[in-house]
């Protein structure tokens, strides 16, 4: 077969079309079209949720009886330090950069990203860090074991003297992420700013790109302040000044501030994007226009002005001043509030709706179920009395991992299988997306549930071995973490037979209102080539009877003949 | 927690009706819940517990209420409001409902503020954090923190390691487990020779992180007769986990003669509970990643006794 | 598309103008990311100055300041030049704006040799406790940038050569100017912070 039997535009398109030649070989290329670097992305970071969540099945299997018997105390150490490390900067912030990039320029109608290159750069920054982080694992020593913290001087001592340590990759592993998010941000908000199409004005865009906005918003206030730190921790590591050495006058706790500025914002910058997929998704699964859209979207700006003013409260017990620990209890607890406006305005969503329980609906409601418990859990956590018998106990693990996977993997999760036949031009197979589903919930509230009361009876985060008493908590845990191993299963059988044989999938299989859903399924390269469609109407406009754009008809035909 | 629509003219009885018994049976079992949170804490053996456990009790209570509300709409809306197969119409399209959305921006900015405010006055009643001085490395912290005025038992110093605990009294002696008198309120002065760590005793429900080249000034008052848990609750290192001995909160005459006793008995090797384990790695020919060797064990009057059983 | 379509693809917005011109924005939003790092490194050096129990190492009594200020007049004076190169270019006087963008050049450099000779003339180390690290760290950290700002307008400087290169604007060298000032302004702040506040 000739390359000429195919239509040209779907050849250009970031699905691999069966038997076409060479066609495979965009994803390993430094290629520029935002939807193949969103495909590279997303792979990417599945892969590396694969290796993060091995990392984890030892871990439980480690804490399934009380003794350090399974693993050494220093491999225990490392193992957990390279799961929260491996999940949060290889799985997490890369997938929701994959959404990014599969989603702004479709959703604004932009023929792709402000700065192609950088963004093609950004991405392939992920492999390389990915290779140092890994590589750690195999210089003598170990790789990084104090923690994704890190916090000096635990992580400065270097026991066995060398200049090429664990730690030292670790936090060059950090840094070049950080690079490779500072870039993508940049590229994300000026797509953003300047690149929407004619008419969509600040609000008329969809929720999604509010919350991808503030959240880069945060990564570009944030995280240099935490490259800052880690520079700091380099030189102390490797070069022998004592930023935060206390021997030569240094401050300890200083690392901290440095640290958490960035990394308590980081959790808004993972799910407030999640926040944009649930108000993306249940206007369409309910049938309904998203309640209250414009506070929704003013709502994420407030996350994100909040965020970065309240990092103090994960050091409420670090020695910090009682002045300071109540200004940075009430700006945390602030947070419940623009939180609260969207929790309850998807609620009045779902309200009288049409609801549809397809397997992204699943992971959403879901999600949002897990997550009105996390905030909950979050306004304890930051009620300082509370915070200072629970702080750094498996109470703040049970409900980190209640925001981190229960909310926001949920989210990825719904946002995989909604936009899986847009970006790939196949559906999934609906049975095993559900079985899928089933099998992460109950995983997920097993493994993460019980933490709760081991933490509030007092068992610390992080040990590699524990009192008897805390026996029965840890054991419905692991359980609940195999299951969670065993739901990856059917997620990696839908998405390969899918993508390889799954049914063809119209441009709009949902009745999705949005500018993505009036583009053929897979998009061609230009998306909307030479004919930006004119906005005319708000994002949401199911029941009321507008068009989103103007001349719809063309792109609905235009679409479907593609 | 929803409203009732606004659809029909005059009053709907029926919803009103079933609203109401939903919410009497949210407020029902949020009370339930509350009550049973105190059981998930262990026993209350500081001044400081009786105030975590009812201020988690009534976020336990507001929380419940929430997520049943919440989520109770929720079950409602999957079981009676779902769209028929093949079905493609819309639901109502309803955009917002401004009194609705101050309401609920309003109501949850109080409840915290109120939370806030109460917590503030817990943290002030409680004042267990004084100063903390940086010193520098090689001078006697011991100096440079005067004792807590508010305090009649004290300054005992707390010395924490990779990874053991040291504790002296202020007549000289040393032990390796912590043994106060009940209900007086002593100062500590937390010491970390290496790297931080976190002074955590679950029964007392107060930590406090320790920090090398700092000397914190830190009170409580222990409350009730018992052995409980020491814990170290910031990570620090290989054995972390190992980083555990006892507080033994006795009567104030049992102290006294605990003092006395001790200061009798010569120094001895304390509590070293990561040194089994490190020479059983080192039999094995030290493998895995690597570690700093933990320090000596601290020599003490009073070596106690980690086999004897803890409360909590 | 196919001809049918022509009337209609009248009333949309081509794609392709949409490429271009955003260089500015990106780069406004890079240098307002990049000042949070000097923050955190001023932060620090205020910090560990007000509350660490050993400052300046022992033998040292401060630094010297009339160097460095000769070294700031020069520097800050740059960026008014820098200025008057980028309107010579608007006004298209190429030789002008090349002779004064050289010049900024010229200043720039005498600048960094200028923190060379203060360096290597100092009585303490990168290793010389936490006044040694974060003098190091901020003076290094900002002449890393002035470099980097040196090497930027010399590749405006040979860009300028190339034929039809301002047909697109000019936005390369506003960016560069853009950073010039900015490495200025931050200068200005480390200046106050490490040899005034002594």
């Amino acid at each position: 077969m000739s390359i000429s039997n195919y239509d040209a535009r779907i050849l250009k398109a970031p699905h691999p079309v069966p038997g076409a030649p060479d066609n495979w070989k965009r994803f390993f290329s430094f290629n520029t079209d935002a939807k193949v670097i969103g495909i590279q992305y997303i792979v990417t970071s599945l892969f590396f949720l694969l290796v993060g969540g091995l990392l984890a099945m030892v871990i439980r299997g480690e804490l399934i009886t009380p003794p350090a018997d399974l693993v050494d105390p220093t491999v225990y150490n490392g193992l957990y330090t390279m799961h929260g490390t491996v999940m949060l900067f290889l799985f997490l912030f890369p997938i929701l950069n994959g959404f990014n990039n599969l989603l702004i320029p479709t959703m604004i109608g932009a023929p792709d990203m402000a700065f192609p290159k950088l963004n093609a750069a950004a991405f392939w920054l992920v492999p390389v860090f990915a290779i140092v982080l890994m590589a750690s694992f195999f210089v003598p020593g170990g790789p990084a074991s104090s923690g994704w913290w890190s916090y000096p001087p635990m992580s400065l001592q270097n026991p066995l003297g060398r200049f090429f340590n664990g730690e030292m990759l670790w936090i060059t592993a950090v840094a070049l992420s950080g690079i490779s998010s500072i870039f993508g941000a940049i590229n994300f908000v000026t797509t953003i700013i300047r690149m929407r199409a004619p008419g969509m004005g600040f609000f008329r865009m969809p929720i999604f790109i509010w919350t991808a906005w503030a959240a880069q918003t945060i990564q570009l206030l944030g995280l240099p302040a935490l490259t800052g730190g880690a520079i700091m921790l380099l030189f102390d590591l490797s070069f022998g000044t004592t930023f935060f050495r206390p021997e030569g006058g240094g401050d300890p706790v200083l690392f901290q501030h440095f640290f958490w500025f960035y990394s308590h914002p980081a959790v808004y910058v993972l799910i407030l994007p999640i926040f944009g997929i649930f108000s993306e998704l249940f206007p369409v699964y309910a049938r309904k226009p998203l309640f209250g859209y414009k506070v929704v979207a003013l709502a994420s700006f407030g996350i994100t002005v909040l965020s970065l003013i309240v990092w103090v409260h994960h050091m409420f017990y670090s020695g910090t001043p009682q002045w300071m620990r109540n200004v940075f209890m009430l700006t945390t607890m602030l947070i419940a509030v623009p939180t609260g406006i969207k929790v309850f305005a998807w609620i009045a969503t779902l309200w009288r709706g049409k609801i549809r329980l397809t397997t992204p609906m699943l992971f959403c409601l879901g999600g949002l179920f897990n997550f009105i418990f996390a905030g909950i859990t979050g306004v304890m956590l930051a009620t300082v009395p509370i915070d200072v018998h629970v702080g750094n106990t498996y109470f703040v693990v049970a409900h980190f991992h209640y925001v981190i996977f229960n909310t926001i993997g949920f989210g990825v999760f719904a946002g995989i299988y909604h936009w899986f036949p847009k970006f790939t031009g196949r559906m999934y197979y609906e049975g095993l997306g559900k079985i899928h589903f089933v099998l992460t919930f109950i995983g997920a509230t097993l493994n993460f549930l019980p933490l709760h009361w081991a933490g509030l009876l007092g068992m610390p985060r992080r040990v590699a071995s524990y009192d008897p008493e805390f026996a029965i908590w840890n054991v419905i845990a692991s359980l609940g973490a195999f299951i969670l191993g065993v739901a990856s299963i059917p997620f990696i059988l839908n998405m390969i037979s899918s993508w390889a044989r799954g049914p063809k999938a119209p441009p709009n299989p949902w009745k999705a209102i949005g500018l993505e859903w009036l583009l053929p399924s897979p998009p061609p390269a230009e998306n909307f080539e030479d004919d930006i469609p004119t906005v005319i109407n708000g994002p949401y406009g199911y029941g009321l009877g507008k068009p989103l754009v103007d001349d719809e008809e063309f792109y609905i035909r235009r679409a479907n003949e593609a | 927690m929803m409203p009732t629509s606004t659809e029909n003219q005059g009053i709907n009885y029926g919803a009103i009706l079933v609203i109401s018994i939903a919410v009497g049976v949210d407020i029902f079992f949020s009370v339930l819940m509350a009550h049973w949170s105190y059981s998930w804490f262990p026993v209350q053996a500081s001044s400081a517990a009786p105030y975590v456990d009812s201020l988690f009790s009534l976020e336990t209570g507001i929380g419940t209420f929430i997520f049943l509300g919440c989520t109770g709409v929720m079950a409602w809306v999957i079981l009676f409001n779902r769209a028929p197969k093949y079905d493609e119409v819309n639901g109502d399209p309803i955009e917002g409902n401004i009194k609705l959305e101050i309401v609920w921006t309003v109501i949850p900015l109080l409840l915290v503020l109120a939370i806030a405010a109460y917590s503030i006055n817990v943290n002030n009643t409680l004042s267990t954090l004084g100063p903390k001085q940086k010193y520098r490395v090689g001078d006697n912290p011991a100096a440079l923190v005067s004792m807590d005025p508010k305090s009649t038992v004290g300054p005992i110093e707390v010395i924490a390691r990779q990874w053991s605990w040291e504790f002296v009294y202020p007549d000289g002696v040393r032990s390796s487990e912590l043994h106060l008198p009940v209900d007086q309120r002593v100062n500590f002065r937390l010491i970390s020779e290496d790297v931080l760590h976190s002074f955590y005793v679950p029964a007392f429900r107060l930590k406090q992180d320790i920090v090398p080249g700092s000397v914190i000034s830190y009170s409580l008052t222990p409350t009730r007769e018992g052995r409980y848990r020491l814990r170290d609750a910031m990570f620090s290192g290989a054995y972390f986990s190992q980083n555990q001995t006892d507080v033994i909160v006795e009567s104030e005459k049992s102290f006294a003669d605990w003092l006395d006793l001790s200061a009798k008995q010569p120094l001895q090797p304390g509590l070293d509970p990561s040194q089994p384990l490190y020479q059983r790695r080192l039999a094995k020919g030290d493998k895995g990643w690597a570690t700093v060797p933990p320090s000596p064990p601290p020599l003490v009057n009073d070596p106690g006794n980690p086999s004897a059983p803890h409360e909590a | 598309m196919t001809t049918s379509n022509s009337e209609v693809t009248l009333k949309h917005t081509p794609g392709h103008i949409k490429h271009d011109g955003h260089n500015l924005t990106g780069f406004i939003i890079f240098l307002c990311s990049e000042s949070i790092i000097f923050l955190a490194f001023f932060a620090a050096y205020i910090v560990l100055k007000l509350t660490s129990p050993e400052w300046l190492p022992e033998g040292v009594n401060g630094l010297s300041i009339r160097m460095p200020l000769i070294n700031t007049v020069v520097l800050v004076s740059s960026s008014f030049v820098a200025y008057l190169a980028e309107r010579y270019l608007h006004k298209r006087n190429l030789w002008g704006f090349r002779t004064v963008w050289l010049l900024t050049m010229a200043m720039g450099s005498y600048f960094v040799y200028g923190q060379y000779v203060e360096w290597s003339e100092l009585a303490f180390g990168l290793n010389s406790g936490v006044f040694g690290g974060t003098f190091y760290l901020l003076t290094g950290f900002h002449g890393l940038h002035v470099i980097t700002g040196i090497a930027l307008m010399a590749l405006m400087l040979f860009r300028s050569f190339l034929p039809g290169n301002y047909e697109k604007g000019e936005a390369g060298v506003i960016s560069v100017s853009l950073f010039w000032h900015f490495v200025d302004v931050i200068w200005i702040i480390l200046f106050v912070l490490i040899y005034i506040w002594q």
